[in-house]
């Protein structure tokens, strides 16, 4: 039987976690559990449930800070920063509902978000969670609380912990509060989109654009096929791939801004802006991947894909070519989501995984398999595997802070495929 | 006073042999400096109150020599303080008498410009201004811009992940850097990060910027570039308090309009720079906000408007809008030159770094007038307003008995009352060994052993740079100690299912 401990104060977080370390017992964090799809599955007869470590501690907009529980939802949160008009800039999409087809809209907990360190289309601006995190508070595997940083924006006191616990899976502590930084949404924004259905001309025209003036806040391309996602027929057909290139401040300059995308490439295809009302839509999209969600495309695998943005476009039509399967690039090519229907995958999953990797390798690039059935994540390693002597840094990262590896065990490495797990 | 750990006699003893090692990984002439009148430039770096001559100073010149340095430090078990430009301003390149200073001024080249993916790939001594100078003639710029930038390097920004005036639109260092190449202490050349934006397993490029040369030494550096905004102009506000310019701050973030640059000065700062750069400034105000915008032409002349009405409404005395280059960088004379400025009244002055959340303003204003009286000394305030980043200038005579001891126990006080507003000991210089006792103030010990433990996974005979930021060293044993609370097997609060 699996025991499941829902903490309702960090105390009681960190009895909790005591608990587990005294016993030995290892434990499968999760918030809203909404995200435990992706990595490797944690096999543990102890769930430790965040979620009602919850609620918003401050918010305070003229400071442009609100710190909350980490298990707090974040569709609460999403609401209260809508209620003044402010955002998360780095624009997280639903993520959750890439890997599981009952995921309602803003699913998930602050905490989740920032143990996974998620971004939308506009990190290739701002950054990723990881760059808004001003601070948590927290418990070790050693059943200690610890925290770092603070709730103000400048801070370099003592060692940025919070960079090492944005992304860090739940396998170095257990968050129970974090502050993020948060910024007044734009006055305006509009999106220009240029017809291009090949990748390639669509790295071309995204780079062109980020190396602009224009201060270009989301660059993404969709193919032919997905393109009616994104509800802008050209010339009132569809059939064309897509590259959307955003821009956002005071109304006089986006007008300017637009039009001197437009001009700068007009040698791309036909090109025109959509107005505000419809880019918000455009970017939920992309923000969403809204063409590969696990409800629409049950069975497929789902890869995601890290490059240096302007090998974006060569990689993307690599990929299509070699797997046979449906690709989307955000972050102007630095992003690159990579669909492969039951049907199209040829040969093993570690096969498959060995292709994408072998490709995205000659550029320096990443690549984490994201929806997988249970069994395929169990026999390939999910996420891109580390280069030796940052593992080794890592490992004794790991084993500092969580001794005994009683925190997620397995979630980043699985335990079969390395016997220390992580 | 400061203290440091006690220099190792065993290594000292060995002083000899060491400088043969080193010379031996360095040949080149002048790459391994032992005599005292050439150690001297390295005695301290701009925290000038605490001095120290290193054992030796070795200049290495490619990655395989600092490769080669930390291998040996490793294995003979001494201690290395690294150093770049000897810019900062916390001590956290103060050296040792039984360690080796390294400096990484010899790592001077910019070595690709990718304008394609807007990235510089540059050696760690490069000066912060030089990566703009590489790359201005296409319109790209670096943008976090301390005021040393003239001179500091690009390795000691990653260090103390610096800032400057433009972090409240572009972030701090931690948020411009891409990717390192760093060396252990082990001597192995790990290559962190890169041009793309994720990175496998846990943050480390995120954890190696801003630790203080505790971690490894970089040997090379990707950074970010940006594409120059168009056209930049500035507002100079006046108001009749420092609350009146603060709440003008808020008014200004409120409306949506995050500047470029965002400053304040109070009235003894204002004097002092007008004195010394004639920029303008009016004598006559409390609190003086620089308000500068930047992008495309049309954005900033809307928003110039914007925050014009908007500090009118907030109570502004004077307002000026520079119009031409030259009198937007005049107005910028006056902040950029507030630091020399308040040298020229006062024989020494201490410039603090605290953070405070901006609606706490003006009463740490206040409290701070009060510990002036307190403590007998004068202070003038300059303030990166938007990011809420103060720096107080503690004014003393070094040469008067005591003076010093009464700037440093002010300097703590203002401290202590920064984190006691929420804030935080340093925004952009460092804790160092300046603000290193008085960590405690913000981080229990368990917080601080938290911190060290990643220093240990790092560096587990703590070689690199011992005595700075962490008040008290503890022992390896004693970090990896288990001291698990004893828990009852039942805690019948905690909800289970």
């Amino acid at each position: 039987m699996v025991d499941v401990l829902s903490p309702t104060t960090p105390d009681q977080l960190r009895d909790a976690v005591g608990w587990a370390l005294g016993s030995e017992t290892p434990l499968e964090i999760i918030g809203s559990g909404s995200k435990r799809a992706f990595g490797h599955s944690v096999r543990t007869n102890a769930v430790l449930d965040c979620s009602k470590l919850s609620g918003i501690l401050f918010y305070q907009p003229e400071e442009l800070v609100i710190s909350a529980r980490a298990g707090t939802p974040l569709a609460d949160i999403k609401a209260a920063l809508a209620e003044k008009n402010q955002q998360f800039h780095f624009e997280p999409g639903n993520f959750p509902a890439l890997l599981d087809g009952s995921s309602g809209p803003d699913a998930g907990t602050i905490g989740g978000l920032v143990a996974c360190n998620l971004a939308g289309p506009r990190r290739i601006k701002v950054g990723a969670a990881r760059d808004h995190l001003l601070g948590f508070e927290a418990v070790s595997g050693r059943a200690e609380d610890f925290k770092s940083g603070g709730r103000v924006m400048k801070n370099v006191t003592g060692f940025d912990l919070s960079k090492l616990m944005a992304g860090s899976f739940g396998t170095l502590g257990v968050m129970h509060t974090v502050t993020l930084k948060v910024m007044p949404n734009d006055e305006t924004s509009a999106t220009v989109i240029v017809a291009c259905s090949d990748p390639r001309a669509a790295g071309k025209a995204m780079t062109i654009a980020m190396g602009s003036e224009n201060e270009v806040s989301a660059a993404a391309w969709i193919a032919p096929e997905d393109a009616p996602h994104l509800d802008v027929p050209l010339a009132g057909e569809y059939g064309s791939g897509l590259v959307a290139l955003r821009v956002e401040g005071p109304k006089p300059s986006v007008a300017w801004r637009a039009d001197a995308l437009c001009r700068a490439l007009a040698g791309f295809g036909e090109c025109h802006e959509v107005p505000e009302s419809h880019s918000h839509s455009i970017w939920k999209v992309v923000a969403n991947v809204a063409p590969f969600v696990a409800s629409e495309n049950t069975g497929s695998v789902l890869w995601r894909v890290s490059v240096p943005p302007a090998s974006g476009g060569d990689i993307c039509a690599q990929l299509i070519e070699k797997t046979g399967g449906r690709a989307m690039m955000d972050w102007a090519g630095g992003l690159i989501w990579l669909q492969i229907a039951a049907s199209d995958a040829a040969g093993t999953p570690d096969a498959m995984a060995g292709t994408i990797r072998d490709i995205v390798a000659n550029v320096g690039g990443q690549a984490n398999l994201v929806r997988a059935s249970d069994e395929i994540r169990q026999a390939t390693p999910v996420f891109h595997p580390e280069d030796p002597a940052l593992a080794r840094i890592n490992a004794r990262i790991k084993e500092n802070l969580d001794p005994k590896g009683i925190l997620n065990p397995g979630r980043i490495a699985p335990v079969s495929l390395n016997g220390e797990g992580a | 006073m400061l203290r440091m750990p006690e220099p190792d006699q065993h290594t000292l003893a060995r002083r000899k042999d060491i400088i043969a090692a080193m010379r031996d990984i360095i040949p080149s002439q002048g790459g391994v400096i032992v005599d005292d009148d050439q150690l001297r430039p390295y005695e301290c770096d701009g925290l000038m109150a605490y001095r120290q001559l290193p054992m030796i100073v070795v200049l290495p010149e490619n990655t395989a020599q600092v490769a080669a340095i930390l291998k040996y430090c490793h294995t003979n078990k001494i201690r290395v303080v690294p150093r770049g430009a000897g810019t900062g301003l916390s001590g956290g390149a103060l050296p040792m008498a039984d360690a080796i200073t390294i400096s990484m001024m010899k790592f001077n080249r910019v070595l690709d410009i990718d304008w394609d993916n807007r990235a510089a790939v540059v050696q760690p001594g490069v000066t912060n201004l030089g990566i703009t100078r590489a790359v201005e003639h296409k319109g790209f710029y670096y943008a976090p811009d301390p005021s040393s930038q003239i001179a500091c390097s690009i390795g000691g920004n990653i260090a103390e992940n610096s800032g400057g005036v433009h972090c409240l639109k572009y972030g701090l260092t931690t948020n411009n850097v891409l990717g390192v190449e760093m060396v252990t202490i082990e001597g192995e050349i790990l290559r962190v990060g890169g041009k793309g934006l994720d990175q496998a397993g846990y943050d480390l490029l995120g954890i190696i910027t801003g630790s203080e040369g505790l971690l490894g030494i970089v040997t090379e550096v990707t950074v970010r570039i940006l594409r120059k905004p168009e056209t930049a102009r500035a507002l100079l506000l006046g108001f009749n308090s420092s609350e009146e310019g603060g709440n003008c701050v808020a008014a200004i973030i409120a409306a949506g309009i995050i500047p470029g640059g965002l400053e304040m000065m109070d009235a003894p700062a204002i004097k002092a720079t007008e004195e010394f750069v004639q920029a303008g400034y009016p004598l006559d105000v409390e609190a003086l906000l620089l308000v500068e915008l930047d992008g495309p032409q049309v954005e900033v002349d809307y928003l110039i408007d914007r925050v014009g009405k908007i500090a009118k409404d907030c109570g502004a005395v004077y307002s000026r809008i520079s119009e031409n280059e030259e009198e937007r960088l005049l107005f910028w004379s006056g902040r950029k030159n507030a630091f020399p400025a308040i040298g020229r009244i006062s024989p020494d002055y201490m410039c603090m770094d605290g953070t405070i959340p901006r609606g706490r303003l003006s009463e740490v204003l206040t409290g701070m007038q009060d510990l002036s009286k307190k403590h007998g000394l004068g202070v003038a305030n300059v303030f990166h307003a938007g990011d809420g980043n103060l720096h107080p200038l503690i004014m003393f005579d070094a040469n008067k008995a005591g003076d010093l001891e009464k700037a440093e126990a002010f300097g703590a006080d203002i401290l202590k009352l920064c984190v006691a507003v929420g804030g935080v000991l340093s925004g952009e210089h460092g804790i160092g060994v300046e603000k290193r006792d008085l960590m405690g103030e913000m981080f229990t010990t368990d917080d601080m052993k938290h911190q060290e433990r990643i220093k240990m996974a790092f560096d587990e005979d703590q070689l690199l740079n011992p005595g700075k930021v962490f008040p008290t060293l503890h022992g390896c044993g004693e970090l990896k100690t288990l001291h698990a609370k004893a828990v009852a097997d039942k805690f019948p609060d905690i909800p289970r299912f």
